[in-house]
C-alpha cells in the first residue's frame, strides 16, 4: 500500500507539471490546446529514443525539449490567424497524426509495442529508495515548475499574457505582439510538458503511442479547469485530486463487483462529468484566479 | 476506377451527413459542437437495440434518429445555452466533456466488444464492374436522399429562410420577427437525426463499436472545416473530398510515382491523410475553401 | 508649426465598389492636437484603423515620425509610438483596472525580464489613476466600468504607453459630462509634454476647447483643413452637416 501510494503521488507530480503547462496556455495565454498530451509524448519518446540509440539520459532530455519547442513551434504558426475553434482542432490533429506516426514508423519509435526498458533514474538504489528519490526528484521539479510559472505571470510579462487572452485588439494597439508572445508561451508549456515526459519515461520504462490518446490531453484540461483555470496552486490541485480519485476507481469497481470495462467508464465520467459540472456551475474551479492581487496563488 | 468512385461515394455519404449537421449548427451557435459525433453512435447503439428488441431495422432506424433529435435538443437547452454564455470556447470544451460522458455510457451500456446489425448477408452486386453489397446501396442511397431533403429545406422553406436570415445575422433576424431559439433548436434536432443517421449508415456497412463516433470526430471536422464551417453544403463537398483523400491513400498504388512496381501507403495513414489534408488547409485557407472572409473580429 | 509626426500622401481605400477613402493628405505637426470631425459615414473610423494598421490602406503613403508605416501591422506601428483607443473600448475581466494600466507599459514585459526584472511599483501608473478618477476602482475588474469609465482608462492605458502620437476615436462619448472640461486639461498637459493627438469627435464645444486645427472628412475626402472657429464658416462644411440648402442661406445671410 506504501508503495502503491507513492506511486500515485509521482503520477500526480507528473501530472501537475503537465497541468501547469496547460494552465499556462489556458489559463493565462486563453490558448485553447487540445494536443497537450503530444507535447508530453515530446518528452517520452525522446528519453525512449535515446535510449535505443545507446545515448544517456541527458541526451534524452534535450532531444525530448528540441521535439516538444518544435512541436509548439508548429501549433504557433498554426494559431498565428485561426480563431480559438479552429486552433483547438488543428493542435487535436496534428496530436493525432504525430501518435500515429509513432504507431507506424517502427524503425525509430517501435511502433505499436512501443520501447521498453528504459533504465530506472534510481534503479540502482534498493527497493523503496528509488521510488522514494523518482517522487523527491519529481517533487523538485513541480515546485520549480511551479515557481518558473508564478514568476512568468506575476511579472509585467504575466500581465500582457492576460490582456491577449481576454482583449487581443486592446493587446495589440498597445504594441504587444501577439504571435510572439505566443509562441513563447506554447515554447516554455512545452519544455514543462517535456520534462514530465523524460521523467514519466524513465519511471514506467516503457514508452508507447496508447499513452499519447487524445483522451489523456482531455485528462489534463479537467485538472486545469476542476482545480481553477488561471491559477497555478488550483491547477496542481487539480492534478492531484483526479490522480488519486483515478487510482481508486479499480477499488471501488472490486468492492461493488463490477466488470473490469467499469474501471474506464468510471474514469470517463470522472473526467467528462466533472469537466462539464465545473464548466456550467463553477466556472473558475475549486481555487479561482486572483484578480488585481500582486499574487496568483 | 468506377470501383474508387464508389468507394468514395460510400464513405463521403455519412460523413457528410454528420458534417452538414455540424456546420449547420455552427452557422447558428457559432461553436463546434463535438458531441455530434456521439450522437451517431447513439444513433447507431438505439437502433441495434430496438432491433434486438424485435423491430424491424427500418422502424428502429427512425425511432432511433427521432430519439436522438430529442437527446440533441434536450441536451443543447439543458447545457450548450448555458455554456455557450461564457463563450464558445467554453462550449466547446463542454462539449468535448459531453463526449466523454457519453464513451462512458457506450461503455457501460454496450461493452467494449463490437457489434453488427442482423442483415441477412447476400452475394455483393456488380456495376460496372464494381463490387458493392445490397445494403451498401441501399444505406447510401437513403443518406443521399436525406442530404437532398437537407438542401431542399435549406433553400426552398421557410425554415430555410429563417435559418440563413438567423446565420447572417441573429440579432436582425429576431428584431424581423423569427423566433431565433426556435430555429436553432429546430436545427439542433435535424442535426441530431441526421448524426444518427450517418452512424446508422456506417454501422449498417460495417461494425458497430463504442468509438465509432470518436473515430469519425476528425475527418467530420476535415469536412466541416474544408467546406467552411457554418456552410452546410461546402460540408458536403468537404466530405467528398476527405472520402477521396483516404480512399486514394489505401488503394492508390504509388509505385510508377517512384519507379518501383508496388508501392502502397500503410493502411493506417488513411485517417492521418484527412487529419493532415485539414492543417494544410488551415495554413493555407483558414476559413475553408469557399469562404472569403478573411478574421471573425 | 513644429516638424510633423504624421503625414498621409494620397491614401485611398474602398470596400469593394465603395470608396470610403479618396485621396486622403493631411499632416500633424509634433506640438498638435488636431480634430478629425465629419459626418457619420464619411471614413473617419477607416482612416484612425489605417493609420494604426488595423487597416491596410489601398493606396498611398502614410509617414510616421519620417518612416512609413502603411500597411504595418498594428502592434509595430504602436511600438514606434503611434498608439490608438477604440470607440468603443471593450475590457478584460479577470484583470483588475490598476493591471491594465501597468500592462499599458512594455518595459520590463519581456519573457525573460519576468526572471531579471523586480517586481517594482509603477509609479506612472498609480499617477495615471489619480490623473483620471480611477483610483476608487482601481482593484476593480476592468470589465465592470461603466461605458465612459472604460473610455477614461483606455486613454489612460494609452498614454501609460508613452505615445508620441495618441489617436483618440470619440473620446468622450459615454463621458460624464463634469469630467469632460477635466479631459481637455488632462489631454492639454500630456500635449505639453510632447504627445501629439489626432481626435475623432462629434461634441464641437469639446473640439473648440482642445484642437488647434481640425480636418474635416466627407464621403472619404478631406474638405477642410482650418480652426476650429473657421469652420462654420465653411461652406463646404456647413453644407456637410446641414445640406446644400442650409448651406447657402446661412454663408448668404
Amino acid at each position: 500500500m506504501f508503495e502503491f501510494l507513492i506511486h500515485v503521488a509521482i503520477m500526480a507530480c507528473l501530472y501537475g507539471l503537465l497541468s501547469l503547462s496547460l494552465n499556462l496556455q489556458v489559463g493565462f495565454g486563453g490558448l485553447v490546446n487540445f494536443g497537450q498530451v503530444i507535447l508530453f509524448g515530446c518528452g517520452t519518446y525522446g528519453a525512449a529514443i535515446a535510449f535505443s540509440h545507446q545515448l544517456g539520459p541527458v541526451a534524452g532530455i534535450a532531444l525530448g525539449i528540441v521535439f516538444a519547442v518544435v512541436v509548439a513551434a508548429a501549433f504557433a504558426r498554426l494559431g498565428r490567424n485561426l480563431g480559438a475553434d479552429y486552433w483547438g482542432i488543428a493542435t487535436l490533429a496534428v496530436a493525432e497524426v504525430l501518435r500515429i506516426l509513432a504507431n507506424n514508423e517502427a524503425w525509430l519509435t517501435g511502433g505499436a509495442q512501443g520501447i521498453s526498458g528504459i533504465p530506472l533514474l534510481f534503479g540502482d538504489m534498493p527497493r523503496p529508495m528509488g521510488p522514494l528519490m523518482t517522487l523527491g526528484l519529481c517533487l523538485v521539479l513541480l515546485l520549480a515548475a511551479w515557481w518558473l510559472c508564478q514568476r512568468l505571470t506575476t511579472s509585467r510579462y504575466g500581465l500582457a499574457l492576460k490582456l491577449m487572452r481576454e482583449e487581443p485588439q486592446l493587446a495589440a494597439s498597445l504594441g504587444y505582439d501577439l504571435a510572439a508572445l505566443k509562441t513563447q508561451t506554447l515554447m516554455v508549456a512545452a519544455v514543462l510538458a517535456a520534462a514530465s515526459g523524460f521523467v514519466f519515461a524513465h519511471y514506467i520504462t516503457f514508452v508507447g503511442p496508447d499513452q499519447l490518446v487524445s483522451s489523456e490531453t482531455f485528462l489534463i484540461w479537467a485538472m486545469v479547469i476542476i482545480g481553477g483555470s488561471g491559477n497555478h496552486l488550483g491547477a496542481i490541485v487539480g492534478a492531484i485530486l483526479m490522480q488519486f480519485l483515478f487510482a481508486f476507481v479499480p477499488f471501488v469497481k472490486d468492492a461493488l463487483g463490477l466488470p473490469s470495462e467499469y474501471v474506464a467508464a468510471m474514469r470517463l465520467t470522472l473526467v467528462g462529468g466533472g469537466l462539464l459540472a465545473f464548466l456550467m456551475w463553477r466556472t473558475q474551479g475549486l481555487i479561482p484566479e486572483r484578480i488585481g492581487g500582486k499574487q496568483n496563488g | 476506377m468506377v470501383q474508387f468512385v464508389v468507394d468514395v461515394l460510400i464513405r463521403a455519404v455519412d460523413l457528410a451527413l454528420i458534417a452538414i449537421g455540424l456546420s449547420s449548427v455552427y452557422s447558428l451557435i457559432r461553436f463546434p459542437n463535438v458531441a455530434l459525433v456521439q450522437y451517431a453512435t447513439t444513433g447507431a447503439l438505439l437502433a441495434l437495440g430496438l432491433q434486438m428488441a424485435g423491430l424491424p431495422l427500418v422502424v428502429a432506424a427512425i425511432a432511433a434518429c427521432a430519439l436522438v433529435g430529442i437527446i440533441a435538443v434536450v441536451l443543447n437547452v439543458v447545457v450548450f445555452e448555458r455554456l455557450l454564455r461564457a463563450g464558445s470556447a467554453i462550449a466547446m470544451v463542454g462539449s468535448l466533456a459531453l463526449s466523454m460522458v457519453f464513451s462512458a455510457i457506450f461503455l457501460v451500456t454496450a461493452g467494449p466488444r463490437p457489434k453488427r446489425f442482423e442483415l441477412e448477408i447476400n452475394p455483393p452486386l456488380r456495376f460496372l464492374g464494381a463490387r458493392l453489397t445490397e445494403h451498401q446501396l441501399i444505406s447510401v442511397g437513403i443518406s443521399a436522399l436525406a442530404i437532398g431533403v437537407f438542401a431542399l429545406i435549406l433553400f426552398r422553406t421557410d425554415l430555410g429562410r429563417c435559418m440563413r436570415a438567423t446565420a447572417t445575422n441573429s440579432v436582425l433576424a429576431s428584431a424581423t420577427g423569427i423566433d431565433t431559439r426556435k430555429v436553432t433548436n429546430t436545427v439542433v434536432f435535424l442535426s441530431g437525426v441526421m448524426a444518427a443517421l450517418g452512424g446508422i449508415g456506417l454501422s449498417v456497412k460495417g461494425e458497430m463499436s463504442a468509438q465509432l463516433g470518436l473515430d469519425m470526430l476528425l475527418p467530420v471536422f476535415a469536412a466541416a472545416i474544408l467546406g467552411g464551417l457554418g456552410n452546410a453544403l461546402g460540408a458536403a463537398v468537404g466530405a467528398v473530398v476527405i472520402a477521396a483523400a483516404e480512399t486514394m491513400v489505401t488503394n492508390v498504388n504509388f509505385g510508377p510515382l517512384f519507379g518501383e512496381s508496388v508501392l502502397f501507403i500503410p493502411a493506417a495513414y488513411a485517417t492521418a491523410a484527412s487529419f493532415l489534408l485539414l492543417v494544410v488547409v488551415l495554413l493555407i485557407k483558414p476559413y475553408g475553401l469557399f469562404v472569403s472572409e478573411v478574421k471573425r473580429v | 508649426m513644429a516638424e510633423a509626426v504624421l503625414t498621409a500622401e494620397r491614401v485611398a481605400k474602398a470596400f469593394g465598389a465603395h470608396k470610403v477613402l479618396s485621396d486622403v493628405r493631411f499632416r500633424i505637426g509634433a506640438d498638435e492636437i488636431v480634430g478629425l470631425l465629419g459626418p457619420n459615414g464619411s471614413g473617419k473610423s477607416t482612416l484612425l484603423n489605417i493609420v494604426s494598421g488595423f487597416s491596410r490602406p489601398d493606396a498611398g503613403e502614410i509617414l510616421f515620425l519620417g518612416k512609413s508605416v502603411a500597411g504595418m501591422p498594428s502592434h509595430k506601428i504602436a511600438r514606434q509610438g503611434l498608439v490608438r483607443t477604440f470607440q468603443l473600448p471593450s475590457m478584460p475581466h479577470r484583470m483588475s483596472v490598476r493591471e491594465v494600466l501597468r500592462a499599458g507599459s512594455r518595459d520590463g514585459a519581456g519573457l525573460l525580464q519576468a526572471f531579471t526584472g523586480k517586481g517594482s511599483d509603477d509609479a506612472e501608473a498609480e499617477e495615471l489613476i489619480e490623473q483620471f478618477a480611477l483610483a476608487p476602482l482601481a482593484h476593480q475588474p476592468a470589465s465592470s466600468l461603466s461605458g465612459g469609465q472604460k473610455k477614461l482608462l483606455s486613454i489612460a492605458v494609452a498614454l501609460r504607453s508613452r505615445p508620441k502620437l495618441l489617436c483618440l476615436d470619440e473620446p468622450t462619448a459615454g463621458v460624464h459630462p463634469q469630467l469632460r472640461g477635466r479631459m481637455v486639461e488632462l489631454l492639454k498637459a500630456f500635449n505639453k509634454r510632447g504627445v501629439a493627438m489626432l481626435v475623432v469627435e462629434h461634441d464641437m464645444h469639446f473640439i473648440r476647447e482642445l484642437c488647434g486645427r481640425c480636418i474635416v472628412l466627407d464621403r472619404g475626402e478631406i474638405i477642410a483643413d482650418c480652426a476650429p472657429r473657421e469652420l462654420t464658416e465653411n461652406e463646404r462644411v456647413v453644407e456637410a452637416y446641414l445640406g446644400k440648402s442650409v448651406a447657402k442661406q446661412k454663408v448668404s445671410a
